[in-house]
């Protein structure tokens, strides 16, 4: 069903098919092409449009009801098409742009065109530069007319040898003169318009070479997407040393087609009249070709008009969108087709500015791709961390809402990325974007991820709002020959988890329904009295003091004592309906003054306690001050030696036993030169008796001395008077 | 050497020639005169005829008059002037002179005459 339309031809109406008119305009057209020079051109094109005038009268009175398309091309073919005209040379090829080499009428015809040319060249006896295709002197140009090839291959020539022939060419610049030179190229190599993704080379190339187009494409591409793959692997896999092509394909090569591409982009001008799309194709530039041309351009032009027209039908309700699609369509199309030949181009202006602004072009487009890929695998990466640490998830959120948010900060990552991927799919296959609503709905989407986020984290920062501390003191006996061992026998916590996670996971392992952490401190302090006491001390984030305390209730941590050892689990374990909150146990051992303490090699490695520093906050119902007591400072720091001797000095710090003080005025026990030999499989023990240097500390040392003696035998004695007191230790 | 071209040049040469001849018989009609031609086994293009004929009237060979039809806008009528008569006897003896220059050198070379065009 075609539509219809009536014109008014030489005083006739003729109802005919809107196709059949185009085609009739476009004859039309190229006959005044054809005698643009002819005196009395006006006349016969009035002659011929009568005589179709009068054959489609008479065709509608025979038995049409309008003129079709075969009507009006029969009429054509009948009437003659230009090319086919008998006549002279005089009118005939006048406006011929190419010369047909083979042709023995090009001398004629090019002394027919200097009447329409102002100054035209003979031909390549002689080297000019080129005064209308010169991106910067011409000189390529010029030179490429006269040895009869394409410019753009000097052109490339030149900027690969810059260095070298850079004076070259101000020489040439400088002493060549400069006319206005006819092509002499038939097939040239163009960037295409039409057919682009980023800026038409490979569209140029795949004409030139008559390839499909998505050939140099994938060249194009090939590299750099396996250099992307491969480091994206390399990412992920530390050690992973596959690489999917050999380098040179993948780096080297990816990096010269990208240098490549950017040279043509800059060389390569764009075919923009239908002169140049048919020289881009190597085509014969006649009139017929340039009449298909112009057809195939105005096919195009009016599908497109009316594929705009059916769009703007189906949002006719909503004006806005309306009015703003035109806009941007006409104005996309008006980019496509003048602003790479705009102010800044070839034919007669600034060819530096070009070479600069694509330069511009290409690094921003860089740019924005590296970006883009870094987006893309930060979300991988965050995907596969994401699975394997899925536990975590129920350990970190707690309730609906804060799962909710958390689902909602997935959105936050991901839309960006999902929308890059549309566009780059969308201009990789030329669609074209129906409405707005996609950008619209991930904008919102985005929004929305980005408020899920914020809720997230104020969400979970409240969660930790409150500290508490629950103490709890372990049952021990007091521990023979006055040591206490301190011992870890479980086993280091890892995580050994899924396998694609490298995690220097020391300390922490987390399955479904536990989270195991071995964030526990050993605190030492001075015993009150003289006996030893140990303390389990659980602290815990939460929401509120009561929460807080809750939590900290539930932490799970065992610990053993027997026979003056202390066997501390190697780390706490938190259920899932506690969930993580910064829970963190403190083992509080209190050596009474003069006794000792040792911790066991087994310690080495296993406890990694954070140093939390937490600071505190006023808060208003709190009356009570023991949580106030809490300065996780640099002195937890787990320093001490292991498998070494340490005595409670009355100040309250420890001593090692072959240490030798210097601060300290306090004798007692300051330096021990013996220590018990306790057979529990230990390694030898440092007994050393050591020299002091220090000529003031000599007499300490001597009264140091008497007393370790002293405390050898009673030490013996103590045992047993002690034992009646606490009557269950085993001397093994 | 293309024969295209070749035969294309002859018939250049005698176009206009045969056209004055017809016109010469009478007024005539452009698409008439496209007639005629055709049945005289010379075929040629209503759109090579009317550039010729704009030509030949410019250069006063020719005049036309407008003649109204029953369907339609009228139509030009072309016919001879009187320099166009001058210029049609010179062409007719060229012609005949270059007739029998071809036929006599033609026959000599193989030994059949060539048809002539009227």
């Amino acid at each position: 069903m075609k539509k219809i339309i009536n014109i008014n031809f030489h005083s006739r109406v003729i109802p005919i098919e809107e196709s059949a008119y185009e085609i009739l305009k476009q004859y039309i057209d190229s006959l005044r092409k054809y005698f643009a020079n002819e005196p009395g051109r006006d006349e016969i094109i009035s002659d011929i449009e009568n005589r179709f005038s009068e054959l489609f009268a008479d065709r509608l009175k025979r038995d049409a009801t309008c003129i079709t398309d075969d009507d009006v091309n029969a009429t054509i073919a009948s009437m003659g098409r230009p090319e086919d005209f008998d006549q002279d040379e005089m009118t005939a090829e006048s406006f011929t742009s190419a010369k047909d080499k083979t042709q023995s009428q090009s001398s004629s015809q090019q002394s027919q065109q200097s009447q329409t040319y102002t100054s035209v060249s003979s031909g390549r006896g002689r080297l000019y530069r080129n005064a209308d295709d010169k991106l910067v002197g011409g000189v390529c140009s010029g030179l490429a007319n006269y040895f009869g090839i394409d410019p753009v291959i000097l052109r490339i020539v030149f900027v690969l040898l810059f260095g070298a022939l850079f004076w070259v060419y101000i020489l040439l610049w400088i002493v060549v003169p400069s006319q206005s030179l006819q092509s002499n190229v038939t097939k040239r190599l163009y960037r295409s318009a039409d057919d682009k993704v980023i800026a038409g080379v490979c569209g140029g190339l795949s004409a030139y070479f008559n390839i499909d187009v998505w050939i140099p494409r994938v060249i194009f591409a090939l590299p750099l997407i396996l250099a992307l793959i491969s480091g994206t692997f390399h990412a992920l896999w530390w050690n992973w040393d596959f690489g999917f092509a050999p380098r040179i394909i993948s780096s080297s090569l990816g990096s010269t087609l990208f240098v490549s591409y950017i040279i043509l982009w800059i060389a390569l001008p764009v075919a923009t009249s239908a002169a140049e799309k048919l020289e881009m194709r190597g085509e014969r530039v006649d009139l017929n070709s340039i009449r298909n041309t112009v057809k195939e351009d105005m096919e195009n032009l009016r599908s497109k008009a009316e594929k705009w027209g059916a769009e703007i039908k189906e949002s006719a309700q909503q004006f806005g969108n309306r009015a703003k699609e035109f806009g941007q369509t006409a104005s996309s199309q008006a980019k496509n087709f003048s602003a790479e030949a705009g102010p800044v181009y070839r034919r007669g202006s600034n060819g530096f500015i070009h070479i600069i602004g694509v330069l511009f072009k290409a690094f921003f487009l860089f740019v924005g791709s590296m970006i883009a890929l870094g987006l893309f695998i930060a979300l991988i990466t965050l995907i596969f961390v994401g699975v394997g640490l899925m536990p975590l998830k129920n350990y970190l959120l707690d309730g609906f809402w804060e799962n909710f948010y958390a689902w909602g900060t997935l959105l936050l990552l991901g839309i960006p990325v999902i929308a890059l991927l549309t566009w780059v799919i969308r201009r990789l296959t030329r669609a074209r974007s129906q409405s707005r609503l996609l950008g619209f709905t991930f904008g919102t989407l985005w929004t929305i991820g980005l408020i899920c986020a914020i809720c997230l984290a104020a969400s979970i920062a409240s969660d930790f709002k409150s500290y508490r501390i629950v103490p709890e003191d372990v049952a021990i006996t007091q521990p023979l020959h006055d040591r206490m061992i301190v011992k870890v026998s479980e086993p280091s916590i890892r995580f050994n988890g899924v396998w694609w996670i490298h995690s220097n996971g020391n300390g922490w392992d987390i399955n479904a329904d536990s989270l195991k952490l071995s964030n526990v401190k050993i605190r030492v302090q001075k015993s009150e009295d003289s006996l030893y006491h140990v303390r389990k001390i659980r602290t815990s984030f939460g929401n509120n003091r009561r929460d807080a305390e809750n939590r900290a209730s539930n932490v799970l941590y065992i610990s053993k004592y027997k026979d003056s050892v202390l066997d501390i689990g190697s780390g706490f374990t938190i259920d899932p309906n506690n969930k993580f909150r910064g829970q963190q146990v403190v083992i509080e051992i209190q050596v009474p003054e003069g006794k000792k303490i040792l911790f066991d090699r087994s310690i080495i490695g296993k406890l990694n306690p954070l140093k939390v520093r937490f600071h505190n906050r006023r808060d208003w119902n709190d009356e009570n001050d023991d949580d106030m007591d809490f300065d996780f400072g640099m002195d937890e720091y787990f320093d001490w030696e292991t498998n070494v001797d340490y005595i409670m000095t009355k100040s309250g710090d420890l001593e090692t036993t072959d240490k030798k003080t210097e601060d300290n005025q306090d004798n007692n026990g300051s330096s021990q030169k013996n220590s018990y030999r306790y057979n529990k499989g230990k390694d030898s023990i440092k007994t050393k008796s050591h020299n002091s240097p220090n000529e003031k500390n000599k007499q300490k040392e001597k009264a140091a001395e008497a007393i370790p003696a002293k405390e050898v035998k009673t030490d013996k004695e103590s045992e047993h008077a002690f034992s009646p007191a606490f009557n269950l230790i085993e001397l093994i | 050497m293309n024969i295209e071209n070749t035969q294309s040049q002859m018939r250049k040469g005698i176009l206009e020639f045969c056209i004055l001849s017809i016109i010469k018989r009478g007024e005539a009609y452009p698409s008439d005169i496209v007639e005629e031609m055709k049945a005289a086994n010379l075929n040629i293009f209503e759109g090579t005829l009317y550039p010729l004929l704009t030509r030949l009237k410019n250069a006063d060979m020719l005049t036309y008059r407008w003649v109204e039809s029953n369907s339609g806008p009228p139509r030009k009528y072309f016919s001879l002037t009187e320099k166009g008569d001058t210029f049609y006897k010179e062409l007719e003896s060229t012609w005949n002179e270059l007739a029998n220059a071809v036929n006599t050198l033609a026959d000599k070379t193989t030994g059949l005459g060539e048809p002539e065009n009227q």
